[in-house]
């Protein structure tokens, strides 16, 4: 990954814990010290299952969520050092876009109203010039601007999520968190959104941490991927490199579930035992009680994250078969 | 091909749109042999989903209306039954599993108290005949620790195992047909593969013939034999499934690959 010096976003060290309440006084750890780095212009992809912390971690980022320890730096400085006057200024640069475009769109609201609402919160532009950006907005994700007096019910799901997209854009932002923003799409709408967002990226210059389930969708998207398991990112590699050889047994597992469209290809595999919960505490690797290529140091220690010499430079694992 | 199991004649299912009938499910004919996993594919609003409610008697008549010529399930025609026959067809002969386990399973029933349920009342079994029925039938879908889940209420248990118990209940009286719509839309990659292995296997050995509704093509490459594909309302194209992802005859069928192997329709 890219050095400190390069990145748009450092996140170091990060953990994200939930007290536990009620009958379950257990406190869920979300995040175990997560590190990733994203530089300007390109697309990150957090893969990983439910429970693997992915959305914690995009929530930390956001400052939606308290961090217990590390830090999150955009262009070098700690977001949560920042007053909230500064705070306030710092969202300009840092977007967030939903799985459910509904849910982040007033019903009641048109979609120029919401298109110019980011505007006059950041007092972005003369109070008669909104009109135009929000219009322009909406030409960028792709939408004929006759659809701003729209509501959102009366918007196709793809639709919707383009305006949340445009939303997002509205303010100029340098960082989009864009969390499960295809899940509830049709296949074509994805498609036509990957090229949307790749668009975006190499017009506007966006960077996107992008969290997902999906291989085949940061397949086609991302130019780095970070999996997560059990709160852990596992390994990190630029996405050619991880698609071509990817060296956790969990990514492995992970792509060899995944069906391809294609019945002259393998079967998925399944990866044995059941998904861990975050409550019960495990020592050693994340991964180790499902894992087919377990030592036995697997369930005692933790290894460290690494960048063993036999992988490309910015490939970096956590898993004592790669030795550093 | 097996005998067929289920055919359907002339199926249409009609809402009403504006206070106008509008036909979402349009005069559609298919053939489930016995045995066979049958996917049915298409894009949100095309309907399928309206297709597996209505061969189930499931769409509540403020909802639409259901006609056709025939729907006849190993030489009962579930088109002309009365509600109260086809309960007692429902979870027998015919059973279903839907997208999001939660709309099946009671919040505050335990599990094993809902399986037991299905014994009881399809296989008028004793109560602790249906426990241990029970306990066999989430053994047989994978659960290494069956009892724990049987005491488990549903909201204690993960996506992928509740999933797992429906199928548990769905398969329970080994029916002849299981209409399976989206089961693993909601679960993560690795649960999916999981959940679809232990469906197909069970499937296999019960003789259960499957209809799979989908818009995943990577389920349908790898779990089924033969697809329908469908949109607006209408069966475009059915072929076998080495057939469909060689040699796609309708264009909207090739627009649906290209899409799914990540192409730009």
């Amino acid at each position: 990954m890219a050095g400190m010096a390069t990145s748009l976003l450092s996140v170091r060290d990060l953990v994200v814990r939930y007290p536990g309440r009620g009958r379950r006084p257990g406190e869920i750890v979300a995040v175990r010290g997560v590190n990733i780095d994203i530089a300007p212009a390109t697309i990150l992809a957090v893969v990983g299952e439910s429970g693997s912390g992915k959305t914690s971690l995009a929530r930390a980022i956001l400052q939606l969520q308290p961090i217990a320890s590390g830090r999150v730096l955009l262009s070098g400085e700690d977001l949560a050092a920042l007053s909230p006057q500064q705070l306030r200024a710092a969202r300009r640069d840092i977007q967030a876009v939903f799985q459910d475009p509904m849910a982040s769109l007033s019903p009641r609201r048109s979609v120029l109203q919401s298109l110019i609402e980011p505007l006059d919160h950041f007092r972005i532009g003369a109070a008669g010039e909104r009109e135009d950006r929000a219009v322009a907005a909406l030409e960028t994700v792709g939408l004929d601007p006759a659809l701003r007096y729209r509501l959102p019910h009366e918007l196709s799901g793809g639709q919707r999520q383009r305006v949340a997209l445009a939303r997002a854009l509205v303010s100029g932002p340098r960082l989009i968190i864009a969390d499960e923003p295809l899940s509830s799409l049709d296949v074509p709408s994805q498609v036509r959104i990957v090229d949307l967002l790749l668009e975006l990226r190499d017009r506007l210059g966006v960077a996107f941490l992008f969290v997902s389930h999906d291989l085949s969708v940061v397949r086609r998207l991302a130019d780095a991927v970070a999996v997560m398991y059990l709160g852990t990112v596992v390994e990190t590699a630029p996405a050619q490199a991880l698609f071509a050889a990817a060296a956790h047994p969990y990514t492995r597992a992970l792509l060899a579930a995944s069906p391809a469209p294609d019945p002259r290809l393998p079967r998925p595999l399944v990866l044995p035992g059941e998904p861990p919960s975050a409550l019960t505490p495990t020592a050693g690797c994340v991964f180790h009680k499902r894992c087919s290529e377990r030592l036995a140091r697997c369930a005692a220690e933790e290894p460290a994250q690494s960048n063993p010499g036999s992988l490309e430079p910015h490939h970096s694992v956590r898993c004592f078969l790669w030795k550093a | 091909m097996n005998a067929p199991v289920l055919v359907v004649r002339d199926l249409t299912v009609s809402v009403l749109q504006d206070r106008q009938p509008r036909a979402v499910v349009d005069g559609i004919s298919f053939d489930l042999a016995e045995g066979e996993i049958l996917a049915l594919v298409g894009e949100s609003g095309c309907g399928k989903t309206k297709t597996a409610e209505a061969l189930l008697g499931l769409v509540p008549a403020s909802a639409g209306s259901v006609s056709a010529q025939s729907i006849v399930l190993g030489g009962t025609n579930l088109a002309a039954l009365p509600e109260s026959a086809m309960r007692r067809v429902r979870g027998r002969d015919i059973s279903m599993v839907f997208q999001e386990p939660l709309t099946a399973l009671d919040p505050v029933f335990r599990t094993g108290h809902q399986l037991s349920a299905v014994f009881r009342r399809h296989r008028r079994l004793g109560r602790s005949e249906a426990r241990r029925a029970s306990l066999e039938m989430l053994e047989r879908v994978g659960f290494a620790d069956a009892g724990h889940v049987l005491r488990s209420y549903p909201h204690e248990l993960s996506g992928g195992m509740r999933q797992r118990v429906v199928i548990a209940m769905a398969m329970a009286c080994r029916p002849r047909v299981l209409v399976a719509d989206e089961p693993t839309t909601a679960l993560d990659v690795t649960t999916q593969a999981q959940v679809l292995t232990r469906l197909t296997e069970l499937a296999g050995e019960a003789g259960t013939a499957i209809l799979l509704i989908t818009h995943d093509l990577g389920i349908v490459a790898h779990y089924c034999d033969r697809a329908l594909i469908m949109r607006d309302g209408r069966i475009v194209e059915q072929a076998a499934v080495d057939q469909l992802f060689r040699q796609p005859r309708h264009p909207y069928t090739a627009r649906l690959l290209a899409a799914a192997r990540g192409e730009a329709p």
